[in-house]
């Protein structure tokens, strides 16, 4: 038996090895200057603009790479990388200028090959881009001069200068693209950052682009994306100063922030149309007036104050801060008596039970599902609330419609179509069938006057209204918390994506 | 002097008073790595076709939560997964045959790739609680066993029971609060450099080391009880060396088994210990794979945990044989 301390003590020398080995690696340097250190609540799935839908991989690229046009504070769209743009022939040619003196991180010109390049790998099957569709219309890229771009489309389309400003446009250099760069984990931009490391998740790391095309811009040197899960520990970390930002989608953390000197908070608009579906092929669903009833039942405000930390309450199928919303609030007020004759006029039985299917990683999402139990419950209906993970709710409830209730957020869009396409047929997860309002959302694609659109658009979120496929809650707020000394952070309307060129440490 | 224990005692890890023929150390070797393979196989094919049975698809998750239908089945082809699933079970069997863990449908990275990423700071987190809970189990399982009945015992049982009965994700944010916020000795989150170890392997030790105190605890009651120690201290040897020297080392060999199991299960990562503070290891990779039907990650994934496991186990056992050739029994 004497030999087994050996091996023992042959562990315990190993294992503190093995301890500090790996650690080694890890050490890194001092820096002059700080940069800015944001929470990200998830690993993003590829840091290529091409490969994925997920917002978190927009929330990280805006900072990398560039669009030809972007989204300005208030939602217009304005000059990025393209200074300007015309549109020829009734929206079926678009000219684009493009900004000269611009140079990818790697030190290579930018110029319409890029662009061209860009869009043609988007088209590409084989990338399996999920915005692909966006670009179908789009017949032949024309590169007349190293600084202008034609693209010929089949027919107009009016949201695509949206999509182009979007972040899945954005423009990768033609060489990279040639040589079959992965960009998903060592992306090349033009953006005011240049990558420079990412631990998956652990951290992203990226510093200033000193060459970056707008003066003076970005005036941090650097950026910190930090990937925390828990919630609890990104409010402690700026609390505790290990972090200078972090974006908020629950508001039950604000008592807490609001108390902390050191510590501001901004309340901000999102454009989010948080709802509660119902699926219009099930009866007793499937009856208009038991859809009212449940309208009549809810109380929004009590729903939003309650679940989502505030917001304003909408009537129809568009985020409150839209050009394009029309208020209709007053259609289907808080009225649970009239909610009862309804419900007693389609013959609902007053034992009838409803289930409904909530995404239990959505906190507030559960909790609002929970007060509409509540209420609906005081008309009488009976609910039953069954949690489901997020890839389950997308493809049971979301793509086979197998559900009665559910509770979700819709995000916002910067063009109207993205949010309302598909709406009036068959092909939506409310199974709402509507030929009237499917027919308008398809002409009002390739509209490009605004005023006409505008005006489709209005018919259509008025008949979204009066059908009540959902109980349409509202916008809910969001909440930035940033140290004290950390000003000009910015969240992108619509495409929530961090926006740190304007950022300072004062 | 080694202390001898009668023959006719089983070691700890006999099959209690068998008498077995005793194996060539060759064919036990044959044996073991045997069944180390089956396992390996077995452990992936049941994870592999749980993952076809339950609802959800990678295509959905690439796609994003409002893509028309049309692009997920576009994206159904480009990920493979409109194939059925024995057809899809073939082709991974074939390609782990040639050592290819497959890409992540999500990240398009090489499976492997990932795994090898999040292994040091896993293995680091599994030696360093390991480290902790033995330091928190042997003094204090020693010193309940030799002191028996009196405040010591009671205070290393109170202790232990605590340890199990707190959950690690509470005790991982109360250690965080305290020593990362209130006193910020220790970083709240990442996993960069080894002072960002220290805390999830205190929270790892006090969990396990709990459960090991009872198990020192009882082996050294046992072991003190023993004839052979009689034997020594009669022949007039110090108390501590009776203890520590005879009594210990023989009470540590069950001790130790348990360990290198439990050393096998830290090795899958501490998923909950991760998710806390916010440590890049194997356990939050595989957790987000699940979440978002990532195949292949969850395939090699599992199939890494099964291998490293059965390894684990696989070497703990040969050990033993080596140590004490009276485990080799059939």
């Amino acid at each position: 038996m004497k030999h087994m301390m050996k091996p023992i003590k042959l562990i315990t020398t190993l294992g503190l090895l093995l301890v500090l080995i790996p650690s080694l690696s890890f050490s890194r340097g001092a820096r002059e200057e700080k940069p800015v250190r944001m929470a990200l609540s998830g690993n993003p799935d590829t840091l290529d603009p091409q490969k994925t839908a997920g917002t978190l991989t927009f929330q990280v690229t805006k900072s990398i790479y560039d669009t030809l046009i972007e989204p300005d504070p208030k939602g217009n769209l304005v000059p990025a990388l393209a200074e300007g743009w015309d549109f020829q022939e009734g929206g079926k040619r678009i000219l684009f200028r493009l900004r000269r003196g611009v140079t990818f991180h790697d030190g290579t010109a930018f110029t319409s090959k890029d662009v061209a390049a860009t869009l043609k790998r988007m088209q590409d099957k084989n990338t399996g881009s999920p915005h692909g569709a966006e670009f179908s219309l789009i017949e032949r890229i024309e590169t007349p001069d190293p600084n202008t771009v034609v693209l010929h489309l089949s027919s107009p389309l009016a949201p695509l200068l949206a999509t182009l400003a979007s972040g899945w446009s954005a423009i990768l250099p033609a060489h990279l693209i040639e040589a079959g760069h992965d960009f998903g984990s060592r992306p090349v931009g033009t953006g005011p950052f240049k990558f420079k490391s990412w631990v998956r998740d652990n951290q992203i790391l990226l510093e200033k682009n000193t060459s970056y095309w707008m003066r003076g811009k970005p005036k941090v040197p650097g950026v910190e994306f930090r990937i925390i899960t828990e919630r609890s520990i990104q409010v402690q970390g700026l609390l505790s100063g290990q972090l200078d930002v972090i974006d908020m989608y629950d508001a039950i953390d604000l008592p807490i922030l609001e108390k902390n000197p050191a510590v501001k908070v901004e309340k901000v608009l999102t454009s989010l149309v948080m709802v509660m579906a119902m699926n219009t092929s099930r009866p007793p669903l499937s009856d208009l007036r038991v859809r009212q009833a449940i309208n009549h039942a809810i109380r929004k405000e009590e729903v939003l104050e309650v679940a989502y930390g505030g917001g304003i309450p909408v009537g129809t199928f568009m985020d409150a801060s839209d050009p394009y919303y029309v208020d209709f609030t007053s259609l289907y007020p808080y009225d649970p008596e009239k909610a009862r004759a309804l419900l007693q006029e389609a013959g609902v039985a007053s034992d009838r039970t409803l289930e409904m299917i909530l995404p239990q990683n959505y906190e507030p999402h559960v909790r609002a599902g929970q007060i509409y139990q509540e209420m609906l419950q005081k008309v009488g209906l009976t609910v039953k609330i069954r949690l489901v993970d997020w890839s389950t709710w997308i493809s049971d409830v979301y793509r086979k419609a197998n559900y009665d209730l559910t509770v979700i957020g819709h995000t916002g869009k910067l063009d109207p179509d993205s949010r309302l396409a598909n709406y009036g047929t068959d092909k939506t997860y409310v199974r709402w069938v509507h030929p009237e309002a499917a027919s308008l959302i398809t002409k009002a694609k390739s509209i490009m006057n605004p005023a006409e659109r505008k005006a489709l658009y209005s018919r259509v979120l008025e008949i979204m209204a009066r059908e009540v496929p959902f109980v349409f809650v509202g916008t809910s707020y969001r909440y930035v918390g940033t140290r004290k000394d950390i000003e000009g952070f910015r969240i992108q309307p619509k495409l929530d994506a961090y926006d740190f060129r304007d950022v300072e440490v004062r | 002097m080694a202390s001898v224990p009668s023959p006719l005692e089983p070691g700890p890890n006999t099959i209690s008073g068998q008498k077995g023929l005793r194996i060539p150390f060759f064919i036990l070797l044959v044996r073991k790595s045997v069944r180390l393979l089956l396992t390996m196989l077995l452990i992936p094919t049941v994870v592999f076709f749980v993952l076809r049975v339950i609802p959800g698809d990678p295509a959905l998750v690439v796609a994003g939560f409002d893509a028309p239908p049309e692009v997920v089945e576009d994206l159904k082809v480009k990920l493979g997964t409109n194939h059925p699933p024995l057809i899809q079970y073939e082709e991974w069997i074939l390609s782990l045959a040639q050592l290819d863990f497959g890409t992540s449908l999500i990240s398009n990275e090489p499976v492997l790739k990932l795994i090898l990423e999040r292994f040091p700071l896993t293995l680091s987190l599994a030696v360093a609680g390991m480290l902790c809970a033995l330091l928190i189990a042997i003094p204090l399982g020693v010193m309940s066993a030799v002191r028996r009945w009196t405040l010591w015992d009671y205070g290393g049982m109170v202790f232990s029971q605590i340890g199990i009965s707190l959950p690690s994700f509470w005790l991982g944010i109360i250690l965080l609060l305290i020593f990362a916020v209130k006193y910020p000795i220790f970083p709240l989150f990442g996993g960069d450099s080894p002072w960002h170890l220290v805390l999830p392997s205190i929270a790892l030790g006090i969990n396990r080391g709990a459960v090991l105190l009872r198990l020192v605890r009882t082996a050294m009651i046992e072991e003190l009880g023993k004839e052979y120690i009689i034997t020594a201290r009669s022949k007039g040897l110090p108390e501590l060396a009776v203890r520590y020297r005879h009594a210990l080392r023989n009470a540590l060999l069950p001790v130790l088994t348990i360990a290198g199991i439990q050393f096998g299960y830290m090795l899958g990562g501490a998923i909950v210990l991760e998710q806390i503070f916010s440590l890049p290891g194997l356990g939050r990779l595989i957790l987000s794979a699940v979440f978002q039907r990532d195949f292949p990650v969850i395939q090699g994934g599992t199939l890494f945990i099964a291998a490293v496991f059965s390894l684990v186990n696989f070497l703990v056992d040969l050990l033993y044989s080596l140590v004490n050739p009276r485990i080799r029994v059939g």
